[in-house]
């Protein structure tokens, strides 16, 4: 029977980009339940709140594991910043576990000396699942090409197994995030209340 | 961690072959791909001839492509082998008895 009951729970990553987000579902190591890229127009962080929350409905996920877009030196746009803030909310709302990584810690999973380019990331991991990412590998970026968009689906692919290896880092790394989110929300709305102010 | 599987793969195993849902309702002889969208959202059952060609078609077995599905049915057998059971406690033992008692007590145990 342990067929039908995996022993991993299931794992929801998600990975915002500029045209919207790639997820990936992952039951354990070895299964890899569902990838792609969502893409989103008109408001974006409104579309993919929107998709996300289907997603969680339709899944089911134990974990959802994001980028941890809060992290100290982390360049992700205020957008990408603001959209973490509320799928962590979202989490929460659904009883589901949330995890963050930074970049950092992610490529010391894939990569021993913590160093490497997403590409070498992607190719690592449709590697790892030949059969259904390998036809998806977009190919190396050259200086002069914008990202292309399939590597979201890559990236969220790695931020699941960051979870699946280095989960208990980022629990603990969680209960120091809320203190953080619950800093930079006060910040904000410090600063909103300022600027009321002055106008 | 112990999680139900989801009603079913369709659509992993789908993408797998790089096929689109219109692609994969031509090969079940469907008219468009709507039928095989509610497959895999999970908003209806397919047919065993259905199941059987996904079965055809991603060379998976039914069990391993429904298994949240197989898990329900399984569970319902194995609750209904164990009222039979208790139906056939007060008849006379015999070996046809006794071998089906067995029989059925491996069925009730083999989900809890």
């Amino acid at each position: 029977m342990n067929k039908i009951f995996p022993k991993y729970p299931r794992i929801l990553a998600i990975a915002p980009s500029t045209r919207g987000f790639g997820y990936a579902v992952l039951e354990g190591h070895k299964e890899l339940v569902d990838w792609g890229v969502k893409s989103v127009t008109g408001d974006k962080n409104a579309g993919s709140m929107e998709k996300v929350e289907e997603m969680i409905a339709h899944y089911d996920p134990q974990v959802m594991v994001l980028e941890d877009a809060l992290a100290k030196g982390s360049r992700r746009s205020a957008r990408i910043q603001a959209l973490t803030k509320r799928l962590i909310a979202l989490a929460e709302s659904r009883a589901v576990k949330v995890a963050l990584f930074s970049q950092k810690q992610v490529r010391r999973v894939f990569f021993a000396d913590g160093c490497g380019t997403k590409h070498a990331l992607a190719e690592i991991i449709a590697k790892r699942f030949p059969e259904e990412l390998g036809f998806r590998l977009p190919p190396r970026r050259r200086p002069w090409m914008s990202e292309d968009y399939r590597i979201a689906i890559f990236d969220a692919t790695a931020l699941a197994f960051a979870y699946l290896y280095r989960g208990p880092e980022a629990v603990e790394a969680r209960q120091n995030d809320r203190h953080r989110i619950a800093e930079s929300v006060k910040k904000s709305r410090r600063n909103a209340g300022e600027r009321g102010r002055s106008l | 961690m112990a999680l139900p599987q989801l009603p079913n793969y369709l659509r992993s195993n789908r993408k797998r072959l790089a096929l689109s849902q219109g692609e994969v309702a031509f090969l079940l002889g469907s008219q468009s791909g709507a039928r095989v969208c509610r497959y895999e959202r999970f908003v209806c059952e397919p047919s065993l001839e259905t199941a059987l060609a996904c079965e055809a078609i991603f060379k998976r077995s039914v069990s391993e492509l429904f298994p949240g599905l197989y898990q329900k049915v399984e569970r319902e057998v194995a609750a209904r082998a164990g009222a039979l059971a208790g139906k056939t406690d007060g008849r006379k033992p015999t070996r046809q008895t006794a071998r089906k008692r067995e029989a059925l007590a491996d069925l009730a145990t083999l989900i809890s």
